[in-house]
């Protein structure tokens, strides 16, 4: 017996028929995405379903046509200021489709961006409002960035253009303002990304002291899955992390729930160097400002001083001749004062002085004239004792061999006798003595 | 106090810029002589200096960081 058989394209066709029903074309459906990838314009995906535990109850294939990928994407972005990415739930219009060669897959032909917006704010709600219960939401905000802020961390995919522009525009800045960077290298995209940034973290915090911020860049990229930045973890470890944070992830519209925690938030790595430029060139500025005004003050002052300077110079030469005046004036009052002072207390003194000689002249002539009247009288005495006297009376002296003879009885017969008169001297020889009558 | 004044090289850039601010407000006083005026512009100069020279990098510091070898 003969079995009969059809090709695999004829089975693929009938499958395809059966799945090619108005009821699977053109549905709208719920999906959770992942591995979205673009090639050759196609933008293909995985449709995924997960129950509360996280596990996949369904899943299928995705793919958006070139014809239609460029409008469903703009429109999506402009809606919700994100790409399709790993995560996002979305709501999509799908016709299930079946090939004979690439199988089953449902064909994207529009999006309804406000299912997924309105999924995003609620998750980010839920964290923020996580983090507020928690108290850490505002610590990160709420640190200051020191002044200078010159040593950062910085937190990209190594090689990425965004990190490329970030120290471009950090070090070419135009006042060569000094920045020190190291790169902590992590993984951007995908999600794989928030754990990465942790390790990354972690590893700044280790090294906390030689930083005075940190920096997490990422340079836009053609797609930008920001979705994985939506994740409380990070969010949270982010909120609490030691040093002040810069975030700058992507591009104008991009907004993840990093901007709500971190301390600044900077639409994109090159706005993030600008904004630490701008930071040093006000420091470099009050600076500046410090010295020119310093100076300023200084000339100030000195211009100040010279101008005193000449004004008592030029008040020197005539103080100079008035203080000799009027020192010389006083000394002339002084001088006189002085007189009158002297004569005062001299007069006095000079009277009393002259009154002492002239005490002293009348008793030294009371004196001599004292002396001269007993003088004289000792003269009148004296006179009237001398023999002289004696002899003027009349008598004589008798002397023998020089001795005064006072007894006749003494002198021997014809001794030779000396008489002594007045006047003149005789010399003689006596006589045998004779007594002589009584004396008449 | 500022008998021996600390090297500005050994001073934090906080430390620095305060004394600076410090300078600034006595050489707005009326307590500012000129005894001390040109030491205050010596020192101020020192601290602008250094300032400066933490906060920017030399032409060969940027070579080498934008041209690692």
């Amino acid at each position: 017996m003969q079995t009969s058989s059809i090709s695999l394209l004829e089975l693929t066709r009938r499958v395809a028929a059966l799945v090619q029903q108005p009821e699977t074309q053109n549905v709208w459906v719920t999906a959770e995405l992942s591995d979205v990838a673009v090639r050759g314009g196609h933008c293909y995906m995985e449709l995924l379903q997960k129950d509360e535990r996280g596990l996949q109850v369904a899943k299928a294939r995705g793919v958006i046509w070139a014809n239609a990928y460029p409008r469903i994407d703009a429109e999506f972005y402009a809606a919700t200021g994100q790409r399709f990415a790993t995560g996002l739930k979305v709501m999509l219009r799908v016709s299930a489709s079946m090939h004979p060669v690439y199988g089953f897959s449902l064909v994207v032909s529009a999006v309804n961006p406000d299912y997924t917006m309105g999924d995003l704010l609620r998750r980010r709600r839920e964290i923020l409002m996580r983090l507020k219960q928690e108290g850490i939401l505002e610590l990160n905000r709420q640190l200051q960035w020191p002044m200078p802020t010159q040593r950062i961390a910085v937190i990209s995919a190594p090689g990425a253009a965004g990190y490329g522009d970030f120290m471009n525009q950090l070090y070419n800045n135009p006042q060569h303002l000094r920045f020190v960077t190291r790169l902590y290298p992590a993984v951007m995209q995908g999600a794989s990304a928030p754990k990465s940034i942790i390790a990354a973290l972690e590893a700044v915090a280790a090294d906390a002291h030689m930083w005075d911020g940190v920096a997490i860049i990422r340079g836009g990229g053609a797609t930008s899955d920001l979705q994985a930045f939506e994740d409380y973890e990070l969010a949270a470890n982010v909120a609490q992390f030691p040093l002040p944070i810069a975030i700058g992830i992507g591009h104008e519209r991009d907004i993840t729930v990093l901007d709500y925690v971190a301390n600044a938030r900077l639409k994109t790595p090159t706005a993030v160097a600008e904004w630490l430029v701008a930071g040093a060139e006000n420091a470099l500025a009050f600076v500046m400002n410090a010295g020119n005004r310093i100076l300023q003050l200084a000339t100030e002052r000195l211009t100040g001083y010279k101008e005193q300077l000449a004004h008592a110079q030029g008040l020197l030469p005539i103080a100079a001749m008035t203080a000799v005046e009027r020192q010389r004036s006083r000394m002339e009052r002084a001088g006189a004062a002085l007189g009158n002072l002297s004569a005062r207390r001299l007069h006095p003194q000079l009277t009393r002085l002259d009154m002492t000689l002239q005490a002293i002249a009348q008793a030294a002539a009371k004196r001599i004239e004292r002396e001269r009247t007993r003088l004289d009288s000792r003269l009148t005495l004296l006179e009237a004792l001398s023999p002289v006297a004696t002899l003027r009376r009349g008598y004589s002296i008798t002397r023998v061999d020089g001795h005064a003879v006072t007894d006749a009885a003494a002198i021997a017969p014809g001794t030779l006798v000396e008489t002594t008169l007045a006047t003149g001297t005789i010399t003689s020889r006596t006589l045998p003595p004779r007594t002589l009558p009584p004396s008449e | 106090m500022e008998k021996t004044p600390t090297p500005v090289k050994d001073l934090t850039y906080n430390q620095a810029v305060g004394e600076l601010e410090n300078i600034l407000r006595l050489m707005q006083s009326d307590d500012c002589d000129i005894d001390r005026l040109a030491a205050l512009t010596r020192r101020a100069t020192e601290l602008i200096a250094e300032c400066r020279s933490r906060l920017v990098a030399t032409e060969d510091e940027l070579k080498a960081i934008l041209n690692p070898q």
